[in-house]
């Protein structure tokens, strides 16, 4: 039994756990942005460290896109990516969540099909984080912005499909699949209360049973070819 | 600017580690530990440079890391859906670090520490890992020094009680 002195003895042993160097370098260069480390060998000449310095962030950008789950680079491209957000408007948003999402998609994709299996979990929660935060603003979306979310809500439908057929597992996402139904119900709604030709009503019969079958992107695209051909 | 990335800079450099092992015993895992420290630095400097006053920078780090691991696991909560007998996945935490720690019996005092009640978790880890006096942590808590105090010696009791059981469970 330890007394309390050996007690906190092993609690302060705890300082061990610390974050890895090229971490806490790299994240520090990636938010100062320009933060300067020179080596010795370049201490007497600053201008050439710098650019230096510069190159291998550059490369290091350049590299991290290509990075997974899993791999050391894979937190700079998601502080680039949460860096380029910061710019992105509001009205921007949906599509800019939905393109992440779909990256995050395919980068499982990508480790399915080449089955890495170790970096498999983070790569799903990873996608599943990022199409939860493509949900929030989903139901949102009005009128012709529709038009510019339709392409990306079908790509991620079909990777989906097929990241689903590869783990031969199924890929909850229930709350987009929530947003993106009370988007196209509301959208059926609306051309609903329009006066339609014959043919158009049969578009929006046919969308409406692709929103029964939840084939909620199917649905969208007619539905977009209804509201165009409507304005 | 510069001046302000240097200042910056220099409180990341007295910080991260704190705030990355603050984490780490939330999270258990290197590499959500270090996603949501640089989002931690990342939301602060945003706050930073544009000149809004942070009457405590500490407080603040801490308290901006707190509001992160509370969005990770609310997130987590909802799309948690990975089944555990799924013999594809892999448990991610599993990293070299983390399994040296496994055979040292540093380990259960982690291990009790993670299964703290978060407050008594904060007071300890403040005071005695990272040091900060009971007048800081009482500020950082929104409690009188003598409150906090207590805490502290409740959570210490707790722990303590925490690493007994564990061990009578291995013996």
């Amino acid at each position: 039994m330890m007394n309390e002195k050996e007690l906190i003895g092993k609690i302060r042993e705890l300082r061990q756990i610390k974050p890895r160097k090229d971490w806490v370098v790299l994240t520090k260069s990636q938010i100062l942005g320009e933060e300067k480390k020179y080596t010795s060998l370049f201490f007497f000449r600053p201008v050439y460290a710098s650019l230096i310095v510069v190159f291998i962030l550059f490369g290091l950008f350049g590299i991290s896109q290509n990075s997974l789950p899993g791999d050391l680079l894979y937190s700079i491209k998601k502080i680039s990516e949460k860096s380029q957000a910061v710019f992105v408007s509001e009205k921007e948003l949906p599509k800019y969540n939905l393109e992440i999402a779909n990256k995050r998609l395919e980068e499982l994709n990508e480790i399915a099909q080449t089955n890495q299996v170790k970096k498999l979990a983070p790569a799903i929660s990873e996608f599943q984080a990022n199409v939860s935060e493509a949900a929030k603003n989903l139901a949102n979306v009005k009128g012709q912005d529709v038009e510019k979310i339709v392409a990306q809500t079908k790509k991620l439908e079909e990777t989906k499909k097929k990241v689903e057929e590869v783990l031969a597992t199924k890929i909850e996402t229930e709350e987009y699949d929530n947003a993106l139904a009370q988007l196209v119900e509301r959208e059926i709604q609306d051309l609903e209360e329009r006066t339609l030709t014959e043919e158009q009503t049969a578009t929006l019969r046919e969308a409406k049973a692709d929103f029964e079958a939840g084939n909620y992107s199917d649905a969208l695209i007619k539905i977009l070819s209804l509201s165009q051909n409507n304005q | 600017m510069a001046d302000i990335k240097k200042t910056f800079g220099q409180i990341y450099d007295r910080y991260v580690e704190k705030i990355y092992r603050f984490i780490f015993f939330k999270v258990n895992s290197q590499e959500i530990a270090e996603d949501l420290a640089s989002e931690t630095f990342l939301k602060t400097w945003e706050v930073f440079k544009n000149g809004k006053e942070i009457e405590n920078m500490q407080a603040f780090l801490y308290k901006t890391a707190r509001n992160l691991v509370i969005d990770y696991y609310r997130e987590k909560g909802k799309v948690q859906i990975v089944s555990a007998e799924n013999p594809l996945i892999t448990d991610p935490g599993q990293n070299l670090e983390e399994k040296a720690m496994l055979n040292s019996d540093l380990n259960t005092v982690r291990q009790a520490l993670a299964n703290l009640k978060e407050d008594y978790q904060n007071v300890i880890i403040w005071h005695y890992l990272d040091d900060l006096p009971i007048q800081e942590i009482s500020y950082m808590l929104g409690r009188t020094e003598e409150a906090t105090r207590v805490l502290l010696s409740r959570a210490l009791k707790s722990l303590r009680e925490k690493i007994e059981n564990s061990q009578s469970n291995i013996s």
